[in-house]
């Protein structure tokens, strides 16, 4: 048998809160994932529940008022946690880079695409300017943009939403890092440019073999391109299991309700199942397990005690009290 | 569902001049060609979907068919009276007795709730305009409509930023039939909303055309609420029609190559699925200077050389009412 | 389990029904005015002052005026019990000339800002709201008013005044009079730009789509939604007439006949080493009372400021 590929990240009960005036944000509260070397980890999540706080943590550029309280971030086996700032700033870009949601924010307006691809490469890597320019136009082939040499010289603001987002997955890319935290990549986008774009990343993984976290609120982006899938709700994990898992046995009411209450093209139409309330206000969160308030299933148990994250089946973790029951008794989806 | 036509939309065009800058002279230096000759007709106590990708011109037509931004050319009727000589005549009941009759609820409803006013003097400030509604029955029918979505009594005294963003599109929803309208045009309804809460809204819309038979227009980008929602859909891209057919229809038979596109290009929560996925080339153009002839082509893998560049092709009727607007469909 | 749901549920409703009043943003403006020391303090400095212009006669030892040093040959005296600022040198009370002054400060502040903000608000509603020609012809207006330099305008205008009438006009309301109508350009411009934007939102398109009239958008929708920024603008308006008022008494181009804390600093001007007190307290007093509309300014912006939500 072959051996299994070794975790690249290892996240354990990471906790990050936001002290605000209104209180305190238990934005991540006891956080545990991990992602193996080559794999795409889908992370979803609805607005707030603190999927990108997650990630900001790991690369440790939370914003303020935020702070990291507790928890280990195992990156090739070294904390990150007990990095120096100085250490820390040669990771991130070099082995782990970001993308953001909206690539018009984090992207310079002043200075020309290949200035600003130049100097992040030359910031890791020690190559002449001329070599970083050649570096440059390589990825913008790489990132399927057509004459590279002439758009390279362009400004941000000439470039379309899907050209820019093109555009920052380049510079990710420019210093071949081992780990990419993608954050909703696609979300502002129209869907034939979120289609190209889902598109241009599978193949540059399969290219890379680089591992990669998908950040989405779209359970339809995760199932194409996402190997395993962890759903947090509320500053916590709830289920995480292989990418079929999820959609053909989901145990957690959450993931479930999440793929029936929310309309998709494949559906029927009928009336759609609702899930009731909204989403908890992370001051004061619900006790117990921060999904009772809405959920059909709660009882007495789900409001005393949170649920830790079990291995109910193999490589299948849920955070809920009655997974057991449900395993296997749950009506299979259509 | 009767045949009667509650809102009939003739040859709909939006353009927006581009000013130059200048102290006191300013001179027209383009045209944004939002919305260009759009022709549809909405069935009483139907949903219409209008669909496309951002900057298509769907809520330009939608804020022209109101009137919140005069259409450029073209005809609006609703249920046979024309809007746009009810406002040039400046008539203010008759412009009054038109509002009362349709309505609009916005795509975010954090923004489209004034912040300084409570609930019920949101949903009753339609009340003070309108004076339908005796002023001691104001707070009974206050009363009535926050029953009929889904809020309670108490809700009335609150503030908007006291609620959720579903809340708060029922709070919209609300304000909007407070008028009791025959239409309601939603763009967007629930865009902005969490994806757990979006079905809750969904359904009340459903629930309260099923209850009022109210019309509605629904204006939206994502494909799977409309299919979920709506009777008919049109697609639009570049301002311009591209097809109209009933849901099942469309979503099953799709004959444009944008809609095709367009279909395939939704991601289907079902890692088994592997749907023949087409990508479109490029990027939408500009509607400052769009493409000649049919507006799609330089991005279509069908089209031919001469006829799509020249000829900008109409809507025709392919039978069960599905309408095409394709060179192909000639051939 | 449906029914402990249910119950739960209801103790939910319960508890928020047991506050049925909503919260406003006046009262979260108001919870967070409560948490913002240096704001209170600056109320603090303003409502100190306005209790000695209130009550004035009553507190001040002597009549506005009195030289009671004059005659006892206790001009120019240096603070002692009798003289709490000390005498300068006419005899007058230092203490009870501040005193007296604490009413002209505030005259002027809130009569200057009334006129440039009444102004301010009216320019700025309009031109922003209406747009087009009218806000170009409003704009420029307001433009020409921005590069005037004032202060000079001020002077001669003063100077005019004094020369072709005298006194009987009241100088101190031309002063306050002048000062409002030559600084409400900037705010008039502030306003604006807000206006602007709280008519771009969608709550205004909302009631249009409803068919609210103009009158019922500009004063139910547009109006409140500006109004916290011109609250803050009249606070740090008062702050600068006061300090304009000051500035231009101390020139010797204010009101004579009135008691200000600006002439009495001109008056000190001359002896400043052998009478340092004559010069100090009434330069304190203005500083302290700036400062106190400064600080409540500044307060008021963080606790009005929308973008900072619960």
């Amino acid at each position: 048998m072959l051996m299994a590929p070794k975790e690249i990240l290892k996240i354990e009960n990471l906790t990050t809160h936001f002290y605000t005036w209104a209180g305190v944000v238990k934005a991540v509260d006891g956080v545990s994932l991990e992602v193996k070397e080559g794999e795409t980890l889908g992370l979803v999540g609805e607005s707030g529940s603190g999927k990108s706080v997650t990630a900001l943590s790991i690369l440790r550029i939370v914003p303020r008022p935020g702070r990291i309280i507790d928890g280990k971030i195992i990156y090739k086996g070294e904390n990150l946690l007990e990095k120096t700032e100085s250490e820390m700033e040669k990771i991130r870009g070099k082995e782990i880079a970001y993308i953001f949601q909206d690539p018009a924010t984090s992207l310079n307006p002043v200075f020309s695409v290949a200035d600003q691809l130049i100097e992040v490469i030359r910031r890791h890597q020690n190559v002449t300017k001329e070599e970083a320019l050649e570096k440059a136009i390589e990825l913008f082939r790489l990132v399927e943009i057509a004459d590279p040499e002439i758009k390279i010289w362009s400004y941000p603001h000439q470039l379309s939403g899907g050209m820019k987002q093109r555009m920052a997955i380049a510079r990710a890319l420019s210093c071949q890092p081992s780990l990419l935290l993608a954050d909703e990549p696609t979300t502002n986008l129209d869907v034939t440019i979120q289609a190209q774009i889902l598109e241009l990343m599978k193949n540059l993984k399969k290219k890379l073999g680089m591992s990669m976290i998908l950040i989405t609120h779209d359970m339809g982006v995760v199932a194409g391109v996402a190997d395993r899938i962890s759903v947090m709700y509320a500053g916590r994990i709830c289920e995480s299991a292989g990418t079929k898992t999820i959609f053909y046995n989901p145990l957690h009411p959450y993931t479930r309700a999440l793929l029936e209450a929310v309309p998709n093209i494949a559906m029927k139409r009928e009336k759609l199942k609702i899930i009731p309330g909204a989403i908890p206000n992370l001051v004061s969160p619900p006790s117990g397990c921060r999904f009772h308030p809405r959920c059909d299933f709660a009882g007495p148990a789900c409001v005393s005690a949170v649920p830790p994250l079990v291995e109910i089946e193999p490589e299948h973790y849920v955070a809920c009290v009655r997974a057991k029951e449900f395993s296997g008794k749950l009506p299979s989806r259509s | 569902m009767s045949t009667e036509m509650v809102l009939e939309v003739k040859n709909l065009v939006k353009h927006f001049p581009i000013m130059s800058r200048g102290v006191f002279l300013k001179k027209q230096v383009g045209i944004v060609h939002a919305v260009d000759g759009v022709s549809f007709a909405v069935r009483k106590g139907e949903t219409f979907g209008l669909v496309g990708e951002s900057g298509c011109g769907k809520t330009s037509t939608a804020r022209a068919i109101l009137y919140l931004d005069p259409p450029t050319s073209g005809e609006v009727y609703f249920e046979g009276q024309e809007v746009g000589k009810i406002f040039k005549s400046k008539n203010k009941q008759e412009i009054l007795k038109l509002r009362r009759k349709m309505q609009y609820v916005f795509q975010n409803p954090y923004a489209s709730l004034d912040p300084r006013m409570t609930v019920a003097d949101i949903i009753m400030e339609p009340f003070a305009i309108h004076k339908h509604v005796p002023k001691s029955k104001w707070y009974d029918r206050l009363y009535e409509l926050l029953e009929l979505v889904g809020l309670e009594n108490y809700h009335a005294e609150r503030y908007p930023h006291e609620f959720s963003g579903g809340q708060r599109q029922r709070i919209c929803i609300a304000r909007a039939l407070a008028v009791e309208p025959r239409l309601l045009i939603a763009d967007e309804p629930v865009a902005s909303l969490d994806v757990s809460v979006r079905a809750q809204i969904l359904n009340l819309l459903q629930e309260l055309q099923r209850k009022l038979g109210i019309t509605y227009l629904y204006i939206s980008h994502d494909l799977s609420t409309v299919k979920h929602i709506c009777d008919r859909v049109a697609v639009m891209y570049l301002g311009k029609f591209v097809e109209i057919a009933d849901t099942d229809e469309l979503f099953s038979s799709p004959l444009h190559p944008y809609t095709q596109a367009l279909l395939s290009s939704i991601p289907v929560p079902d890692p088994e699925t592997k749907a023949l996925r087409i990508i479109l080339p490029g990027e939408v153009p500009s509607p400052i200077n769009p493409p000649s002839g049919c507006r799609f082509h330089p991005r279509c893998i069908y089209a031919k050389e001469h006829k799509c560049v020249e000829n900008a092709p109409k809507l025709v009727d392919v039978g069960r009412g599905h309408l095409v607007a394709c060179e192909r469909m000639f051939s | 389990m449906k029914k402990e749901k249910s119950t739960k549920l209801e103790l939910q409703y319960q508890n928020e029904k047991s506050r049925p009043k909503g919260v406003s943003q006046w009262n979260i403006a108001w919870r967070r005015f409560k948490k913002n020391k240096a704001a209170l303090v600056g109320a603090l400095i303003i409502g100190f002052v306005m209790f000695l212009a209130a009550f004035d006669s009553l507190i001040a030892p002597y009549p506005p005026n009195a030289t009671p040093g004059f005659y006892v040959g206790e001009a120019r005296v240096p603070p002692s019990l009798k003289y709490l600022f000390g005498t300068d040198k006419l005899g007058h009370d230092v203490f009870s000339q501040v005193v007296y002054g604490a009413r002209s400060a505030l005259y002027v502040g809130f009569g200057a800002a009334a006129i440039a903000m009444s102004l301010a608000v009216l320019v700025g509603l309009v031109s922003g709201y209406y747009g087009g020609l009218v806000d170009n012809v409003l704009m420029r207006i307001t433009e020409i008013f921005l590069v005037i330099p004032f202060l000079l305008i001020l002077l001669v205008f003063l100077k005019v005044i004094t020369a072709v009438a005298p006194a009987s006009i009241g100088g101190l309301s031309i002063v306050t009079l002048m000062i409002g109508v030559f600084s409400w350009a900037s705010n008039a411009r502030i306003i604006r730009g807000e206006v602007l934007r709280v008519k771009e939102s969608e709550f205004i398109e909302a009631s249009k789509a409803l068919g609210a009239s103009k009158r019922r958008i500009i004063f139910r929708h547009i109006f409140p939604n500006v109004l916290h920024i011109i609250i803050v603008l009249t606070t740090l308006m008062i702050a600068t007439a006061i300090l304009v008022e000051a500035a231009v008494s101390f020139l010797g181009f204010g009101d004579p006949a009135a008691i200000t804390w600006g002439h009495q600093l001109q008056l000190a001007n001359e002896a400043v080493k052998e009478a340092w007190w004559e010069g100090v307290f009434p330069g304190l007093f203005i500083t302290l009372l700036v400062l106190g509309f400064n600080l409540l300014g500044n307060g008021l912006r963080d606790a009005l400021d929308p973008r900072l939500r619960e």
